[in-house]
């Protein structure tokens, strides 16, 4: 027990001194966050975009409203697109 | 028999055309002009709202207030139809399940109207062309000439086992109630059928509960009707298995005392959804006012439902029951302006919201 003990202690001090720099660049972690965004925003119009044809097909003057509706949630991409200036 | 797709449930798009078309049904506006029009107005009134394409299709055929209760039914059919073809997945399984309803319906008709030698065009008229079954089986249903051959066909469905079993009595008695009895018990025996039990709060479980209550009020109605026509029949014989309120001998029991059943609602989970409802029984002691009242609670809670569960089967039923209240109140207003009777005598057997 002692001993398993004290290897793990070792490796860990190994680990410590190779950690170096993070492990993806920041360029990279931006981009990872605007894909992310677009993902929830799709995921999110799935669902009204559904609601929304379903409206539309009741009632044809809802088309506009409905295609608003549809791409709110577009805005989640644009304000995650910052990031990718900020960096 | 039931089908299951293996699509995920599309929620969304459902619940968006079942708002619309609730939406639109009549308001309470409405009905206070259509109590006040004589049956040739209230065909022309219709004509000119949502039941336009019906009234015209049949308008050849038929006329007066028959004209008017088929176009209802066939609307009625037609909008149940849309969402069963709109629904995916769960959500067309747990549709399907209340429609199953006018399966039940369909076959009826089409044994009273065997039994009693009717025209097949007189049948056809009757059907409600909605449910799981298909066009086709309809159509040869109503083509049969034997409640035998009716039976044969029904082979397959859920009705066919308790159909044959009742069709002994039937030739025995020569009455139809065996047969209709064993078609209703048939779709209230699978209303529930593997539906999950879930944890408790969530849409599924609530429909679990409505179907529950549904079977609950059916045991009631029965009770009291067989407590007030003085029969001497068992309540407990036309018990529906699945209710949570009664078991088959409390409701024997209770069905000789309405006061003691009142008292029983009252304490139950249903007594505060249903208090209109039970003063109205116990002052008027009138069945019909009872009934309309437990109409009216089931339609306002399945409103309240489909609000606090906007993503849920919810809306869909609140719609299925607000379509049928419709039905129910525009072929009110319709024979009761034919029978003559006043304004006030229509309205109250109106269930408005």
């Amino acid at each position: 027990m002692f001993e398993l003990a004290m290897t793990l202690e070792s490796v860990a001090t190994v680990l410590q001194q190779d950690a170096g720099g993070p492990a993806i660049s920041a360029e990279a972690a931006a981009a990872l966050a605007v894909g992310l965004a677009a993902f929830g925003a799709g995921y999110a119009e799935r669902g009204i975009g559904a609601a929304a044809m379903g409206a539309i097909a009741e009632n044809e003057d809802l088309f506009g409203r409905g295609l608003i509706l549809t791409v709110l949630p577009e805005t989640l991409v644009i304000l995650a697109l910052v990031v990718v200036f900020v960096v | 028999m039931s089908i299951k797709t293996e699509e995920s449930s599309n929620y969304e798009y459902v619940v968006a055309r079942v708002r619309s078309r609730r939406a639109k049904l009549f308001d309470a506006d409405d009905y206070r002009k259509l109590v006040r029009m004589g049956p040739s107005e209230i065909a022309r009134f219709m004509e000119e709202t949502e039941y336009e394409a019906e009234m015209n299709a049949l308008g050849t055929r038929h006329a007066g207030v028959d004209l008017v209760e088929y176009a209802l039914n066939r609307n009625l059919a037609k909008h149940f139809d849309d969402l069963l073809r709109f629904a995916d997945g769960d959500l067309y399984d747990y549709i399907a399940r209340y429609l199953r309803k006018f399966d039940a319906w369909n076959v009826k008709t089409v044994i009273r109207g065997v039994y009693t030698e009717s025209d097949r065009e007189d049948i056809e008229d009757d059907l409600i062309r909605t449910g799981e079954f298909s066009e086709r089986l309809l159509d040869r249903l109503v083509e049969a000439g034997s409640i035998d051959d009716i039976v044969e066909l029904l082979d397959g469905t859920f009705f066919a086992d308790p159909l044959a079993d009742a069709y002994d009595e039937y030739e025995s008695t020569e009455t139809l109630v065996p047969l209709e009895n064993a078609v209703d018990r048939a779709f209230y025996a699978h209303l529930l059928d593997d539906l999950p039990r879930t944890e408790p709060d969530t849409p599924t479980a609530l429909y679990r509960e409505f179907l529950e209550a549904e079977i609950d009020f059916r045991n009631l109605r029965n009770a009291l009707r067989i407590a007030r026509s003085g029969a001497e029949i068992d309540p407990s014989e036309y018990y529906i298995e699945g209710g949570r309120l009664f078991g088959p001998e409390e409701l024997r029991q209770l069905a000789r005392n309405v006061d003691e059943l009142v008292a029983r609602i009252r304490e139950s989970s249903y007594g505060s959804d249903l208090d209109a409802a039970l003063d109205h029984l116990e002052e008027a002691q009138s069945l019909i006012g009872f009934e309309h009242a437990i109409e009216a609670a089931l339609l306002e809670y399945s409103e309240k439902l489909s609000n606090r569960y906007p993503l849920s089967v919810c809306p869909v039923l609140s719609y299925i029951l607000a379509k049928e209240r419709e039905v129910e109140n525009i072929r009110a207003i319709a024979r009761g302006r034919e029978a003559g009777l006043s304004v006030e005598e229509i309205e109250e057997e109106l269930v408005v919201q």
